[in-house]
């Protein structure tokens, strides 16, 4: 890429994985509509920066951009789903204990039946830092180590906050039929 | 049930293949004798379904690429791909393949399946091992999809030609539960996917390209088969006729 042009190497890097942007806001944001103007906005950045990608991993590049753009565009319009992370992993974590122990045996045969669109509202009710771990692992398919990278976190917490993302979509899912 | 905080962690570490291949042994060991457990992490793989299936096909407006393009002065661009080359292995291919027909050389908007497919093959090479059970004899992968699947998968023996069998998995594809072998081909891994008739009992010969990664996909007998690799297109082609010369006829038994 020698001599290519910014517009070139941006469109080398960053456009392939629009669709992977795409989906990273929306799930962040919660609207398609939101989505897009943070993608638009995260083009902007990467197209500015895009001297500073050094070869590698363009997917995990664009999707640290957006991943950014999506806190920053939360932080001025949703002020309240940006929470310090440590205060919520605390609040989290006795929310999580204080959730009566459910019997939640014939979970397997409810989902099966459960609507995806109930799942989708389950999805919408996670806290931002939760849904951003799941979203990577199981939309985009990233492992571990590629998600503590783009998200800034631990490997430990990545895995802490997969389950219980986890486990709260479960018990949201159990807990309407019981 | 309701899990210990560290059987939960493991489970999820196991779902998402990040466990190492002695822990992971010593779970599917648990699984095998705690059906309470095996039972939850069926939940588990539903919940991981559905997000797959619905929540990924997600995509933005039409109108997404040309905003951004048109806000950075970009003119839409039109790369020219590294088709050339491949398109002529291909076409080679479909003329030894007989009366299989070649079709569109891109993977096509909306085609989630084949997509699925390719990451499921990316997840595989995150993993800590490409297969859940590894073995290169088809006389043990066979019966161990057993109780796995609701169809029983051709696995043929193609060691002999210079694909030895490394083992299989099952993946999820569509929602419903996949058999797929992985052969080797020098350093380069390919999954071999198998889905059972029904709603993709017609799927036209394909060829994909994503990631870097190759598809092949036809159908024959009934089961609709996809073949992943990052060995040359030459390679893969080598592996498909070799497979469908191999399952001629067989089909689902």
């Amino acid at each position: 890429m020698g001599d290519a042009t910014d517009q070139d190497r941006f469109a080398e890097v960053f456009l392939p994985h629009l669709v992977d942007a795409f989906r990273l806001a929306r799930w962040l944001a919660g609207s398609r509509a939101d989505a897009e103007d943070i993608v638009q906005e995260a083009s902007l950045r990467a197209f500015k920066g895009i001297r500073g990608f050094g070869g590698g991993d363009s997917r995990a590049w664009a999707l640290t951009i957006v991943r950014n753009t999506s806190y920053s565009w939360l932080a001025k319009n949703r002020p309240s789903a940006v929470v310090l992370t440590e205060d919520l992993d605390q609040t989290a974590r006795d929310r999580l204990d204080q959730s009566p122990a459910m019997e939640r045996t014939p979970e397997a045969a409810l989902i099966a039946k459960v609507e995806a669109e109930e799942i989708r509202k389950a999805m919408a009710t996670l806290p931002v830092p939760f849904r951003e771990v799941l979203v990577l692992r199981e939309i985009h398919g990233l492992d571990y180590r590629a998600i503590a990278e783009i998200a800034e976190l631990p490997v430990g917490t990545v895995m802490s906050r997969l389950a219980r993302a986890r486990r709260k979509l479960l018990d949201a899912v159990s807990g309407g039929v019981t | 049930m309701t899990l210990s905080k560290d059987d939960e962690l493991l489970l999820n570490a196991y779902l998402d293949g990040e466990l190492d291949f002695l822990e992971a042994s010593r779970f599917e060991a648990r699984l095998a004798s705690e059906p309470a457990l095996a039972a939850e992490i069926e939940a588990y793989r539903l919940l991981r379904a559905v997000l797959r299936s619905d929540l990924a096909e997600d995509v933005p407006s039409p109108d997404l690429r040309r905003r951004v393009t048109s806000s950075l002065d970009l003119r839409t661009p039109r790369r020219t791909p590294a088709w050339g080359a491949l398109a002529a292995s291909f076409l080679a291919g479909a003329v030894l393949a007989g009366s299989m027909t070649i079709g569109v050389l891109h993977r096509e908007a909306g085609d989630e399946l084949a997509s699925e497919v390719v990451s499921a093959h990316i997840r595989s090479l995150m993993a800590p091992a490409p297969t859940d059970v590894p073995s290169s004899n088809h006389h043990t992968v066979k019966p161990w999809f057993n109780g796995k699947l609701a169809f029983a998968p051709v696995v043929p023996d193609l060691g002999s030609q210079g694909f030895p069998l490394v083992g299989a998995r099952v993946d999820v594809v569509g929602l419903e539960p996949a058999a797929t072998l992985v052969y080797s081909r020098g350093k380069h891994l390919i999954s071999l996917t198998e889905i059972p008739a029904g709603k993709e009992a017609a799927r036209p010969a394909r060829s994909y390209e994503e990631r870097g990664f190759l598809a092949r996909s036809w159908s024959q007998g009934g089961v609709a088969y996809f073949a992943v690799t990052d060995a040359a297109a030459s390679e893969l082609e080598a592996f498909v006729r070799l497979f469908q010369a191999e399952t001629a006829g067989k089909g689902q038994s």
